[in-house]
Order: structure tokens, then C-alpha cells, then sequence
């Protein structure tokens, strides 16, 4: 059992954000005729006659929603924070502001050096302040927009609705489907016949398709016996399956923007990660495994944190940090901002990711109708920058990511040495750099987080610049997510706050962990979201469909001890999940984007299931996990190393994916790149992908060890076309399916004739030709 | 022995199922899912349109508005010199010294405006309408509307492309979608089409395998007449097969004159902060090709003008990347007697707010509410200036042109109504210009 976090009850309270606040208490306490005289005489004429324009509630545009004309406002402080620490001159923004050290105000001209002397002895004094408070903000948030922060609200349980057909619901989800369904004055589209639903199924859950053979065992079941029982027979066996995690856990890894190597980090350097994969092989146990949702992020954030009980159980929680770690960097050259744009890719992995939300937007400063301000984004940064990040060697390039340590595992079994050397296609004039962080050969490592040595709050970095430093915001999470019911978290001094910051997003009243996940698992069995932008849960988002039902999904989920097994289970054996997806004509048109899901999406196979299919039907599928990956000893710039990609039979998850120079065989059907959170894929139908069906190397080479193997046996022409069939698409070909086939092999024989005249060889060529036809086809790639 | 694409008619033949059914399906209608080029309904004043997409937000008051300092007060404005050009007199930044010899065959529009200042939204909107839904892409709508001249290419075609939403097809059928080459932030020397070619098979029995491939296709629409896309991929495997003939020559930049290449700057690549190595002059001179060749629009891509910081060593980074590229293409179309059917359309998501003289800051922002685009060729009047800013440059004045007008008179000077050009999806109707609808910019037409 993996160690359970203390529950919240259990943690002292205050923190975060809401600290910022409290300074607002010191107001004019020690208020004298002399403090008053001074005020009057040196510091509110300058304010009056040098702020007042940008900075007062009369202000025609108010900068920074800063203002300075009541002493509430002026010790609140604006968008970069508080403004003033009374009795600290050099640590007030307000002071070094009028020094010109960071920002510069007022912005014309600097003030002479005698008023920004008043202006540092008032501080000094506390700064006292006798104007009376103004009730007016700018700083305030506008009145919370229900619909448009849709994804702050609580999640509700709602009942499920009722319905007409009665009998129709197998799942309460099903009501809420229905029920829209009929408002629609429409009628759901019947069940899917049992072969189209277990191709689905076989998809769905495990990326792969079923052989004919499962097709008839499982026709067969559900004419005898009760349908739903069969169905629910073949799910359990799937979900049990080790290549559901290699399907499920390839989900996540768009989530995590999972690469093996930088990518082009703006000067054009792409370093390897040679450790990555260890990663990749995390997620896919972990799927596999079926880790709760709740412990799977909290691994993935803070796993070096958590206490572990064997050390292969410590190696896990460390690999599973690498979340964090694996993000593309931009170099470091030229470059004050590098260590906030590490934090600002993590930040992005937490936000868009596991929250839905882009906070990075607030990086730079506060946005209009935005529940995010730049503090609460600093306060998320100081959790990472409190971090140390662990990306490795990134190929010994200095200016590109310098290097780091790794974690070192204990657990693991020891490397074998490198059997294979890459020599650069462009020799490098340099000599090679020495590692700093050397380990001993064989030692198995792991990108990663840390704590770091240093543990402190972030300073808020004015319009996004690390130069440009404000006020310290305390390390905390979103203010616009805080818990009406849970007691704050309080991060202590001496920790990064990254475990709290794993405790507070699965927390089972966080109002978006939750839903982004079961829209997450949806949108992969339904074809889209109820809320059609799985990363973007925020104001400029998609609004859900189905909102009772994404909270009621939402509330399942926790309530179920967020098992994603579990959820899915009950999800594809809904009625909803199986019905067919061809229609009456009135359900197409009423509604075309079938966002009722009165019919089921017909669907694209996405890049590595088309491509792990084609090896199915070939026989050449190797189902085993791929071990490793190509580029686990070589800290290399990829960029100056040609081609590294190498054939495999491995199924697509394990091929090299390096950022910049994906594998071939996956990019034509919009892999995504790998640097940004991806929930859902591109699908786009272009005529280079033809060229891809027609022309490329895999698939020749796929045709030609499938027209080998069909030559193989000694069988009569009919029964060849048939074996293909069969293979290719776990059917029967149809009698016009068989004549066309035929037609198309004396043709392509007689084509041939002139240019192979050897006939073995011809023959070879013409089956492979046939075969590559069945693999290029619709068929293969559309899913009912 | 190339077989023609199917038609529109072969095809609902083959379906068995009638126009009913497309519009139903939420794709095609009227023009149905057909490259052949049909007359539009309008008098036409350019057949083709190459968009120079300057993706980040150009800072039009370097390049081409000038806004000298007027009163006292340093304000916001231009820092870069100007000069007045050709006889038109028009005001071209020293920036762009090649661009500037066609300033009198530029119709410069300073009055343009958009509804975000975020870039990926602007982004789409630009190319969409849209600032947040998938919509068809202005390039998908002009070949929905016009077909293409050329059955073996691609009627639309965007290089050096960022996502796929920008040159999606969206609700108009695959036929129509951008094909990209070359994605951003690849080498563009290099960038080609890939698998174009293959030796595995002579091109007789690649025909005939296609031909299989299409017969099992039909069998697979045929039970399931309710999807119109999959009658969409079909159509695009036969423009995938043909392209292989036509696209390999014009991608091959081998039998064109060093002299030439020197003049678009083929292979020079600027790498200086923001600006990022685009080959744009490879992309001029392809652009060039393929309208040679009949691809109704061809968008380019280069980026990022987007300078918060380093404001002048990246404009003028971004301004030698483009300059010569852009000018001989503008030469080139010209002398060819392409200009005058070719409309020539350069821009990016927004602008940027002036720098203060004087004032020591090189950063800058986002401007949304004014910015400039110019347009040549094809029907606009040359060496025009419309639509005026404020003395800062930030706030139109007069001559607005919202993205939607843009689109407009795009669509309008094509031949095409933006009003009429438009399917029906979900009972909505649905149309580059959206709900708002655009407006003509009626003052700049020929």
C-alpha cells in the first residue's frame, strides 16, 4: 500500500495568500501632529501631483491597479503587490520604484534625490498616513461571473434527471444524456452491433484491435447469454490487460508533454534526456496499476517527499517527479529569465494539466476578467522555485540547460554499458565537456524534483521580468479555487510546499482536479469533452455541455477513491458509451457537432494505434514492453546527430520521441510535439498523409513481411485474400471485397511483368502491393 | 492514366444518396467538396491570393505609418527614420528599403483593428474569424468558394504554419484544408513534402493499387452513408496520389538562376531574438512557383515580430529577413503580368504601440486597436493610404477596417460575397465574416 498523506484535519492553518493582506492592519497607527505635518508637507503634495494621474480612483486608466490616494489601497497594494513594507525603506517597492531600481515611477522623470529621501524617511516612520480610507478599488476582483467561472464553482451532486424512456438509462450517467436527448425531441441511436462495439473496446482501452476469432467468441456470448454481462466480462479482461496502461498511460504522457529530449531551445541546440523513458515506463505501471488519481498526481509532484517502504518503491516516487523535470527549456543563454521560465513550464504542466487552467497568463501581470492575479502565480512559483529541477547533463551544453544532477536510483537494476556510440554528423570543434555530476557506471538515474537547498518565496517579477523584482509573495496556491468548507493548507517554512501543493489539488473539494480528469477519460471513449477544451477550464475556455453530469462525474470519481479503472469501467458500459454511430438522418442534423451524444463519434485512430494495427496485421507486432529507450546513454545534442530512429516492432509508445524529430512512422496523424499540455489531438485529413499511406518506408515494409508471411503457406489465391481480410480488418472479406482483390492481382501482375521478371519476385511485390492497399485503407484507420 | 478526382455528381452517384444528405451532414453544400475551379458569382478582380502572414504583431510605426513627434511632449510614435516614396509620396520606414521601391503598387491600410490583443486568439481570428471555435480558414473558404486551378496540388497551401486551427478546414470538407509544409520552427531550407516519392512500385501499379484502395473505401462508405468526411478522405487520397507528378518539380528550386536566389535571400536565415530563421526568401520564391502553378492561396509564415524586449535589434532582424523576399516577389508577380490577378495581402494578428524618442525603453507591447496591414496586386488601388490614427499611432481615427472588413474584401475582390459564402451547420449559418458580418472597403477598390 502506498503511504497515505496526513489528512488535512490534521495540518495547522493560515498561509498562502491571504497573508499578503494582513499588513493592510498597520495603518497610521502611531499618528502625532508631527508624523501629520510631515505627511502633508512632503509626501501627499508629491503623491497628489506625481501619482494621483495613474494611481487614484479617479485615474482614467489605473496603472498596475495600484492606487495611492487612500492609505488602505496604498498598503494593499496593486498588481505587483504590496507596495510598501512600513518601517522598510529598502524593501518597499514604493522606495525602490522612486530609486529607479526595478520599475521606474513616476515614468517621466525621476524624482529628486531630496523627495525620494521624504519618501524613504516616511517609510521609516511606519509610514503614517492620515487620509481617510476610500471605500473605491480598482484592485478588486469584479463581481465572480458565474458562467464564465463556471469551473471555481463547488462540484454538486446533482440527481439525475428524469426522463421519459424509463428503461433506456443503464448507468445514471445515462439520464443526463437522455434527457437533453429528448428535450431535443429526439431519439438515441441503437445499440452498436457486438463486433462494431468490441473493435471499439479493444481501441478504446487497449489501443490494439481484436483478432476475429475474439470477434465471434464475443458475438457469440451475447446472443446466448445476457449482452451487458458479456460486455462487462470482456472490459474486466481488457482493464486487466498490461497494454491498457501502454493506451492509457500514452494518454497522459500529451498530458505531460512527454519528450526524450529538449527540443530546439530557441538556438536551434536540442539536448537528449537519456533518462526520460524511466518516466514513460512510470506512467504506464501506474495505469496499469490502477494508482488513484489523488496519489498518482501527488507522486508525480512530490513523490521524492513521500515516505516509501522498499527502495523500489523509493525509485518509483522518484521517477515519478520527472513529471516536473522532462519539460522543453529555452536556453540559458542570454537569458535572465531561465530559471522562472523552468518554473513557468511547470507551472503550465500543474495548471493546464491537472487543473485545466492557464495561470501562466498571469505571469506578467494581472488580466481582465481573469480570477488569476500575477500573486497567486508567484505565490505557485515560489513552491517550484523552492524546487531544485533535475534534468541531467543537457548534453554538456552550458549555455543550453546547465547541468544538473540526477536522481540516483537504488532499486533499479544496473545500466548495461552502452553497446552502441553516437558520433556526431557534425563534428563539434569543442572539446567535449567534463561532467560535473559524475555517478558510477551503470548507475541508474532519473530526471526529477527535489527539495531545494534554499527554501524561500518568490519575489513577483514585474511584467514577467526577473530584473524587474516586487514584493515577496508568500508560497501558496490560487486564490480563486480557496476551499469554502477545508481548512487553508499552511506551507512551513522549511518546505518547498510542492507536498501541500499535491495535497490541496487533490483535495476532493478542489473544484477543477476532479472534473478536468473525468473530462479527460470522456473525451477518449466519447470522442470529445463535455467540455470541448480539456486544458482550458478557465474564463476564455469552452463551457461544458453536460454541467450536471461533469459534476456528477466529478463526484463519482472521488467518491470511488478516484480509480480511473473503475471510472472507465462504468463509463463504457453505460448505454450512452454503446450505442451505434451511424443515425437517423433528424439526430445528424439537429445536431452535427453530436454534442447530445444521441449516436457515438466516429473516430480517427489516433498515430500509434494506426501504427501498432499495421503491425498487428503484419505479424510483426512485438507486444512485449520496449526496454529502454535508444537514447538512454547518450547525452548528445540531437540536432548535430542525424537520424536516430531505428525500426522496431515495439508498440508506438516506446518508439524515440524526441522533441523536434519525432519518429516518422506517428507524425503524419498529428502526434503532438511534445511542449505543451496536449488533452486532445489535431485531426486533420491532408493529402500528405496519402503520401505517407503510399510512399513510406513502414508501410512498405510492413506490406512486404505481410505479403512474406501470406506467401508462407501453401494456400490457394482465395484464401490468401481471405487470411488478409482477416488479419487486417478481424473479418470475413465480402464476395465483391474477394473479386476486386483478385482483380487487382492479375492487373498488378501484368503491370509488373516487364519491369520483375523473376516471378517470385513479382509475386512478392504484387502481395505486398494488395497488403499495402488493406493497410492504407479506411477501415483500418476509422473507428465506429 | 491519371483519373480525373471524382466529381461531385460521381460521387453522389457512387454514395447513392443526394445533396440532401451533404447539407445534412454538416459539410459541404452548394459548391459540395470539389477542387475544380468554378467561375465566382461577382466580377473578380484577382484569381489567387498570397498572404504574407507576419505572425507576433508587426510595430506598423516602424515600418509602414509614419508618426513623427508633433507639440512639445515626447509621445509614442515612429523612431525609425522614413522617407516618402515613389510617386504616390507614401511613407516606408528605412527598414524596409526593398519593399519601398513598390511602395506606389501598395494599398496600405493604418486603420486596422481586432478584438483581442491575445495572441493565439488574434491569431485565429485573423485566420478564421473566430477567436475561439474551430472555423474554416480564410484559405479553406476561398478554395470552397473558387476550386483551384490545379487538380494535382493543393488548393491551399501554408508554409512555415503554426497549428493546425489556423489552416483547419474545420466544417467545409479535408478537400479544403491547408496543406502545410514545413512547420515552424523546422528548418525551411529543407522543408518538403514527405514520402512524395517512392520506387517500391511504377507508377502504373500505384495507380491501380490506388484504385483498389478507393473500391474498398466506397465498401466502407457505402454502409455508412452518414459520414460525408469519409467521402472528404477519399477525395484527398486522390489529390495525395496526384500531387506526387506535380509537386516534386515546383519544390525543387534547382533550375532556378543563382541570381534569383540571391534575390529572394534563398537559405539566409536570421536568428536574432525574436526573430526566428524562416528561409522566408525559399518561401517567397515557392509562393512565386505556385502560383504559377494555380494553387489559389498560398499563406507564409514568418516570426516572431513580437519584440518586448530588444525592440530595434529584432525589428530590424525581422525587417532584413522579409524585405528582399517580399520585394521580389512583388517583382517577380509583376513582370510575370501575375500581379494584376494576384492579390498580395501583408499583416500579422495586431501591431505594437510606438516608442517614446528619447525615452530609453526598447519594449513593446500589443496594440489590437490600430494597426497596419498593406495589401497589392489583384484590384486594390495602388499607392493608396487609408484610414487614419491618432497622433500616437494607438486609436483609429478614420478608415477603421476590423479583421472582418478584411475579410470582406478579400473574399469580395475573389469575386465572392462574404454574405452568400457560407453552410449550414446545425441550423446555424456559417460564414468567414460570422454574425457580425464585414463591411467592403469599398475606398480602396480599384
Amino acid at each position: 500500500m502506498p503511504p497515505r498523506l496526513p489528512s488535512p484535519a490534521r495540518r495547522p492553518v493560515v498561509g498562502g495568500v491571504v497573508a499578503v493582506l494582513l499588513t493592510t492592519l498597520l495603518t497610521a497607527a502611531d499618528m502625532t501632529p508631527e508624523r501629520r505635518a510631515f505627511f502633508e508637507s512632503k509626501i501627499r503634495p508629491v503623491l497628489v501631483k506625481q501619482c494621483y494621474e495613474c494611481h487614484s480612483a479617479d485615474a482614467k486608466k489605473v496603472g498596475g491597479k495600484l492606487l495611492l490616494d487612500s492609505p488602505g489601497e496604498m498598503l494593499g497594494g496593486g498588481e505587483s503587490g504590496p507596495v510598501m513594507q512600513p518601517g522598510k525603506p529598502d524593501e518597499s517597492l514604493l522606495i525602490q520604484a522612486l530609486r529607479y531600481e526595478g520599475p521606474e515611477m513616476p515614468p517621466k522623470h525621476r524624482l529628486p534625490e531630496s523627495v525620494v529621501n521624504d519618501f524613504v524617511t516616511w517609510v521609516k516612520m511606519g509610514a503614517p498616513d492620515p487620509r481617510v480610507n476610500a471605500p473605491k478599488s480598482a484592485r478588486k476582483p469584479a463581481p465572480t461571473d458565474k458562467t464564465s467561472l463556471w469551473s471555481f464553482q463547488p462540484v454538486t451532486n446533482p440527481k439525475p434527471p428524469a426522463v421519459a424512456t424509463k428503461n433506456w438509462p443503464r448507468d445514471p450517467l445515462d439520464a443526463f444524456i437522455l434527457a437533453k436527448v429528448e428535450a431535443a425531441k429526439l431519439t438515441p441511436a441503437k445499440d452498436a452491433a457486438p463486433a462494431k462495439l468490441i473493435r471499439r473496446l479493444h481501441f478504446d482501452l487497449l489501443g490494439l484491435p481484436p483478432t476475429l476469432e475474439q470477434v465471434a467468441a464475443f458475438e457469440r456470448a451475447c446472443s446466448i447469454g445476457n449482452r451487458q454481462s458479456a460486455i462487462g466480462n470482456l472490459v474486466d479482461q481488457l482493464l486487466a490487460s498490461p497494454h491498457f496502461g501502454e493506451r492509457w498511460g500514452r494518454h497522459w504522457l500529451d498530458v505531460a508533454r512527454y519528450g526524450e529530449s529538449n527540443g530546439n531551445d530557441g538556438l536551434s541546440r536540442n539536448a537528449s534526456f537519456p533518462h526520460a523513458w524511466r518516466y514513460r515506463d512510470y506512467v504506464i505501471q501506474a495505469f496499469n496499476e490502477d494508482t488513484p488519481y489523488d496519489r498518482f498526481v501527488t507522486e508525480q509532484i512530490a513523490g521524492d517527499l513521500l515516505s516509501a517502504e522498499t527502495p523500489a518503491q523509493r525509485d518509483r516516487l522518484l521517477v515519478a517527479t520527472g513529471f516536473l523535470a522532462i519539460g522543453s527549456k529555452p536556453a540559458k543563454a542570454m537569458n535572465d529569465n531561465f530559471d522562472m521560465d523552468v518554473v513557468a513550464d511547470q507551472i503550465a504542466a500543474v495548471g493546464n494539466g491537472i487543473m485545466g487552467l492557464s495561470v501562466g497568463c498571469a505571469r506578467c501581470h494581472d488580466h481582465k476578467h481573469d480570477p488569476i492575479p500575477a500573486r497567486d502565480y508567484y505565490a505557485l512559483a515560489g513552491i517550484f522555485k523552492s524546487s531544485e529541477t533535475l534534468w541531467g547533463a543537457g548534453a554538456y551544453e552550458k549555455l543550453t540547460a546547465p547541468e544538473t544532477p540526477l536522481h540516483e536510483l537504488k532499486a533499479a537494476p544496473k545500466v548495461d554499458p552502452a553497446s552502441d556510440k553516437l558520433t556526431p554528423a557534425r563534428a563539434s570543434k569543442k572539446a567535449p565537456a567534463k561532467p560535473t555530476f559524475a555517478y558510477a557506471p551503470g548507475t541508474p538515474l532519473a530526471m526529477g524534483v527535489r527539495e531545494a537547498k534554499t527554501v524561500a518565496d518568490c519575489k513577483l517579477n514585474i511584467d514577467g521580468e526577473s530584473k524587474k523584482l516586487g514584493a515577496a509573495i508568500p508560497r501558496g496556491f490560487l486564490s480563486a479555487c480557496a476551499s469554502t468548507t477545508n481548512a487553508p493548507i499552511a506551507i512551513e517554512p522549511q518546505q518547498s510546499g510542492r507536498l501541500q501543493l499535491a495535497e490541496w489539488l487533490t483535495r476532493g473539494d478542489h473544484p477543477q482536479t476532479a472534473r478536468v480528469m473525468v473530462n479527460r477519460i470522456w473525451l477518449h471513449l466519447f470522442g470529445h469533452g463535455l467540455v470541448r477544451t480539456p486544458d482550458d477550464f478557465g474564463v476564455y475556455g469552452d463551457r461544458p455541455s453536460h454541467p450536471e453530469l461533469l459534476d456528477h462525474l466529478a463526484t463519482r470519481f472521488v467518491a470511488d477513491g478516484w480509480s480511473i479503472k473503475r471510472f472507465i469501467r462504468a463509463l463504457v458500459l453505460s448505454r450512452t458509451y454503446q450505442l451505434d454511430s451511424e443515425c437517423d438522418a433528424s439526430i445528424r442534423s439537429a445536431d452535427p457537432d453530436n454534442t447530445l451524444l444521441a449516436r457515438h463519434t466516429r473516430r480517427r485512430l489516433d498515430a500509434e494505434s494506426l501504427r501498432d494495427t499495421m503491425l498487428v496485421a503484419s505479424g510483426t507486432l512485438d507486444a512485449r514492453p520496449g526496454q529502454g529507450s535508444l537514447i538512454q546513454h547518450h547525452d548528445v545534442l540531437i540536432n548535430q546527430m542525424g537520424n536516430l530512429h531505428r525500426p522496431s516492432n515495439h508498440r508506438s509508445v516506446y518508439l524515440l520521441h524526441l522533441r523536434n524529430s519525432m519518429p516518422t512512422e506517428l507524425t503524419a496523424f498529428n502526434l503532438p510535439d511534445g511542449t505543451a499540455v496536449t488533452g486532445q489531438r489535431d485531426v486533420t485529413t491532408l493529402p500528405t498523409q496519402t503520401l505517407y499511406l503510399l510512399n513510406s518506408e513502414f508501410l512498405v515494409a510492413q506490406s512486404k513481411a505481410f505479403a512474406a508471411s501470406l506467401l508462407k503457406s501453401s494456400d490457394p489465391e482465395p484464401s490468401r485474400i481471405r487470411s488478409a481480410f482477416v488479419r487486417t480488418f478481424a473479418r470475413e472479406p465480402s464476395k465483391t471485397e474477394v473479386q476486386q482483390s483478385t482483380a487487382f492481382l492479375r492487373s498488378a501482375e501484368s503491370g509488373l511483368m516487364q519491369s520483375q521478371t523473376d516471378s517470385e519476385t513479382r509475386q512478392h511485390t504484387v502481395w505486398a502491393a494488395f497488403c499495402q492497399a488493406l493497410l492504407a485503407s479506411n477501415e483500418l484507420r476509422y473507428l465506429d | 492514366m491519371n483519373t480525373p478526382a471524382l466529381s461531385r455528381r460521381e460521387l453522389l452517384r457512387l454514395t447513392s444518396c443526394g445533396f440532401g444528405y451533404l447539407a445534412m451532414a454538416g459539410l459541404a453544400n452548394a459548391a459540395g467538396a470539389d477542387l475544380t475551379p468554378r467561375p465566382p458569382k461577382l466580377t473578380a478582380r484577382a484569381k489567387r491570393v498570397i498572404f504574407l502572414c507576419m505572425s507576433g504583431g508587426p510595430a506598423q510605426l516602424d515600418t509602414f505609418e509614419y508618426k513623427p513627434q508633433v507639440g512639445n511632449k515626447p509621445h509614442p510614435g515612429s523612431v525609425t527614420p522614413f522617407q516618402q516614396r515613389g510617386q504616390s509620396g507614401a511613407w516606408v520606414s528605412e527598414l524596409m528599403p526593398h519593399t519601398a521601391r513598390h511602395a506606389d503598387k501598395l494599398c496600405v491600410l493604418n486603420a486596422m483593428h481586432a478584438d483581442t490583443g491575445n495572441h493565439a486568439q488574434s491569431f485565429l481570428q485573423l485566420h478564421t474569424g473566430d477567436r475561439l471555435r474551430p472555423c474554416p480558414s480564410l484559405g479553406s473558404w476561398v478554395t470552397y468558394g473558387l476550386g483551384s486551378e490545379n487538380q494535382n496540388l493543393p488548393g491551399f497551401i501554408s508554409l512555415n504554419t503554426s497549428k493546425p486551427s489556423v489552416y483547419a478546414s474545420a466544417c467545409l470538407p479535408p478537400i479544403y484544408e491547408g496543406t502545410p509544409i514545413g512547420v515552424n520552427g523546422e528548418d525551411m531550407s529543407k522543408a518538403t513534402i514527405s514520402n512524395i516519392s517512392g520506387e517500391h512500385l511504377p507508377l502504373a501499379v500505384k495507380r491501380q493499387q490506388l484504385d483498389l484502395i478507393q473500391s474498398l473505401n466506397r465498401n466502407h462508405l457505402n454502409a455508412r452513408r452518414d459520414d460525408a468526411r469519409l467521402e472528404g478522405v477519399i477525395q484527398t487520397m486522390e489529390l495525395g496520389y496526384r500531387m506526387q507528378a506535380a509537386a516534386p518539380g515546383l519544390l525543387d528550386l534547382s533550375n532556378e538562376s543563382q541570381a534569383t536566389l540571391d534575390r529572394y535571400q534563398v537559405g539566409k536565415s536570421y536568428d536574432v531574438g525574436t526573430c526566428k530563421p524562416s528561409d522566408f526568401g525559399r518561401q517567397c520564391l515557392l509562393a512565386r512557383r505556385f502560383a504559377e502553378a494555380g494553387v489559389r492561396f498560398i499563406e507564409l509564415n514568418h516570426g516572431s515580430w513580437d519584440q518586448h524586449t530588444d525592440h530595434r535589434r529584432d525589428l530590424a532582424a525581422n525587417c532584413q529577413s522579409t524585405d528582399a523576399p517580399v520585394a521580389a516577389l512583388l517583382d517577380d508577380l509583376n513582370q510575370r503580368g501575375l500581379l494584376d490577378d494576384t492579390l498580395v495581402v501583408w499583416g500579422g494578428e495586431f501591431g505594437r504601440p510606438g516608442l517614446t524618442p528619447g525615452d530609453g525603453k526598447d519594449q513593446t507591447g500589443h496594440s489590437h486597436r490600430a494597426f497596419t496591414f498593406w495589401l497589392a496586386g489583384g484590384g486594390v488601388k495602388a499607392g493608396l493610404t487609408h484610414g487614419k490614427t491618432n497622433d500616437t499611432g494607438a486609436e483609429c481615427v478614420a478608415g477603421k477596417v476590423h479583421f472582418r472588413d478584411l475579410h470582406a474584401t478579400i473574399l469580395h475582390l475573389l469575386g465572392l460575397d462574404h454574405e452568400n459564402l457560407a453552410v449550414t451547420q446545425g441550423g446555424r449559418n456559417i460564414r468567414l465574416t460570422g454574425l457580425q458580418g464585414g463591411k467592403v472597403v469599398r475606398e480602396i477598390l480599384a
